[in-house]
C-alpha cells in the first residue's frame, strides 16, 4: 500500500462541490437549514457534529440519495437545483461522478469480492468482463486484498469489506468521494486499515467529504473542518485551529465529549 | 389393490401437469404483481393490493367453479384442464407476488442505496442486485407454496380433471363393495412420495445458498 500506486490506479479527474442554501426536511423536522459550503477540487473536508446534526443527510444530498427541498448542489460542472425535475440521465451522470462509502459497507453479498468491484465497471463504464476484472484485481492488490478476490464479502472482516467498498467506488473513476462514517462500525485497530487507504487517497489529490468521529483523521488529513449542529453549520475552518481553540461553546462541548471517549 | 394403484397412478401425470403449469404461471405472473405492489404510484399499488387480496380471499374451489362454469367467450367455454390451470395459476401469482414482495422487504435498504450511489440504473439494481438476494430469501417459502399447490391441484378433480384424486374417486364409486377408502390411501401415499423429495431438495438448496451468502 503506497501512494503512487493508488494514484496511477485511479485516473484522477477531480471536481469540486458547491452546496448553496441547501435545506431538507423530514416531515415537520428541518434537518438541514440553509447550508452553504464550498469544497475545492482536491481538498478533504471533514464533517463533524453530534448525531442528528444533519451531517449524514448533507452528505447524502450531494449524490441525491436524499432529495433536497431547497437550494442547489454543484458537482464539477453539473448543477442540480431543488424543486427541478431531475431526469434519470442527469441523476446517473451525477452519481457516476460521485463515489460513496457507507458506514455499513453495503457490499453485494451474492457476488464475490471480484464481482463486487468488476460488475459496476461493466455496467457503468461499459468495460468488458475481462477488462473490469483485471482492473478489479489490480485495485484489490493495492489495498492488500488480492487473496480475497474469489471469496464472498461475508467471509471478509469489516475492515476488509470497507476497503473493498472503497475500491468498488474508485474503480469507476469518481471525481468526488463521499464517506459516511466509514469506520464507525469497525473496531479501532481495524478502522486504521481503512483510514490508511483514505489517507492515501487524500494524498493522491482526491476530492473527499468525510463524515467522521475520527478526530485525529479530521485534524491530520482534512484541509477543512465543518462542525454541524441541529441542521446548521456552527463553525468551519482550519481543522487544527478549530480543535485547538473552538470559537463556539457547542463545538467545544462536542470536541470534549468525543475526545473523552 | 393392484387395480386401485394402477388407476390412481394413471392420474399422476395429470396431477403433475396441473401443478407444474399453474406453478409456472404463478412464478411468472407473480413478478408484475409484485412490481405493482412495490410501485411508487399509489393507484397502481392499490390496484395490485386489491387484486392480490381478492384472489387470495376466495377459496380456490370457488375460483375454479367460477372459471369453469361461469366464463365463456361466445360459444367457447374453458375446458376443465384450462379452467384448473389458469385458476390455480392466477391464485399462485397472487401468493407468489406476496412472497416475492416480502423477500424484497427484508433486504437491507443499504443494498439499493449502494447500487444507486454507484450509478447503476433501476432495472440493473432490481434484476442483478436485489432480485437474486430476494430469491434466496424467498426460496423456502416458494418451495412450501409449491408443496401446497401440489396438494391443492386435487381441487381440479371437482371440475372433472382426471388427476389422482379424480381417479381414486371414480374407482371407489365403481367398486363400492371392495374398494373402500383404499384408493385414497394410495393417493395419499403418492402425494407424500412426491412432496417429501421436493421438501428435502428445497431445504438442501436453502442451506447451500445460505452458506455462499
Amino acid at each position: 500500500m503506497n501512494v503512487p500506486l493508488i494514484t496511477e490506479a485511479t485516473e484522477l479527474a477531480i471536481a469540486g462541490v458547491q452546496i448553496s442554501n441547501l435545506s431538507k426536511r423530514f416531515g415537520d423536522h428541518l434537518v438541514l437549514d440553509d447550508i452553504s459550503m464550498n469544497v475545492k477540487p482536491g481538498s478533504v473536508t471533514a464533517l463533524i457534529g453530534p448525531s442528528g446534526s444533519g451531517k449524514s443527510t448533507l452528505l447524502r444530498c450531494v449524490n441525491l440519495l436524499e432529495t433536497p427541498d431547497g437550494g442547489s448542489i454543484t458537482v464539477g460542472s453539473q448543477t442540480i437545483r431543488a424543486g427541478d425535475r431531475v431526469k434519470d440521465r442527469e441523476l446517473l451522470t451525477l452519481r457516476r461522478q460521485v463515489g460513496m462509502v457507507f458506514q455499513s459497507f453495503n457490499l453485494f453479498p451474492h457476488f464475490t469480492v471480484l464481482r463486487n468491484v468488476a460488475f459496476p465497471q461493466e455496467k457503468i463504464l461499459g468495460r468488458s468482463r475481462e477488462e473490469a476484472e483485471a482492473r478489479a484485481r489490480v485495485l484489490l492488490e493495492r489495498v492488500g486484498l488480492a487473496d480475497k478476490a474469489d471469496q464472498h464479502p461475508g467471509k471478509c472482516s469489516g475492515g476488509q469489506q470497507q476497503r473493498i467498498a472503497i475500491v468498488r467506488a474508485l474503480a469507476l473513476n469518481p471525481r468526488v468521494m463521499l464517506f459516511d462514517e466509514p469506520t464507525s462500525a469497525l473496531d479501532p485497530e481495524v478502522g486504521v486499515e481503512v483510514l490508511t487507504v483514505m489517507r492515501e487517497l487524500a494524498d493522491a489529490g482526491m476530492t473527499m467529504i468525510v463524515v467522521t468521529h475520527e478526530m485525529q483523521f479530521a485534524r491530520d488529513v482534512s484541509d477543512h473542518l465543518v462542525v454541524m449542529a441541529d441542521g446548521h453549520i456552527i463553525e468551519e475552518g482550519d481543522p487544527a485551529e478549530i480543535m485547538a481553540d473552538p470559537r463556539e461553546e457547542r463545538t467545544r462541548r462536542f470536541l470534549n465529549a468525543v475526545l473523552e471517549r | 389393490m393392484g387395480d386401485a394403484l394402477l388407476i390412481v397412478l394413471l392420474g399422476l401425470p395429470m396431477t403433475l401437469l396441473v401443478t407444474v403449469l399453474s406453478f409456472t404461471i404463478g412464478v411468472i405472473g407473480g413478478i408484475p404483481l409484485m412490481l405493482g405492489l412495490r410501485s411508487r404510484t399509489r393507484w397502481v399499488r392499490l390496484t395490485c393490493r386489491f387484486a392480490v387480496d381478492l384472489i387470495r380471499g376466495v377459496p380456490p374451489i370457488v375460483w375454479l367453479f367460477l372459471l369453469y362454469f361461469g366464463v365463456s367467450f361466445g360459444a367457447i367455454r374453458l375446458d376443465s384442464l384450462n379452467a384448473a390451470v389458469w385458476g390455480l395459476g392466477i391464485i399462485s401469482s397472487a401468493y407468489l407476488a406476496e412472497i416475492y414482495r416480502g423477500a424484497f422487504a427484508t433486504l437491507p435498504s443499504g443494498q439499493a442505496e449502494a447500487s444507486a450511489a454507484l450509478g447503476l440504473g433501476g432495472t440493473v439494481t432490481l434484476t442483478r442486485i436485489l432480485a437474486p438476494q430476494a430469491l434466496r430469501t424467498a426460496l423456502p417459502s416458494i418451495a412450501t407454496y409449491l408443496l401446497s399447490l401440489l396438494k391443492d391441484s386435487s381441487i381440479a378433480s371437482t371440475i372433472g380433471v382426471a388427476d389422482m384424486v379424480f381417479n381414486a374417486t371414480m374407482f371407489a364409486r365403481q367398486n363400492p363393495a371392495t374398494a373402500g377408502i383404499v384408493p385414497f390411501f394410495i393417493a395419499a401415499a403418492v402425494y407424500l412420495v412426491i412432496s417429501i423429495p421436493v421438501a428435502v431438495t428445497a431445504r438442501r438448496l436453502d442451506t447451500r445458498l445460505r452458506r455462499t451468502a
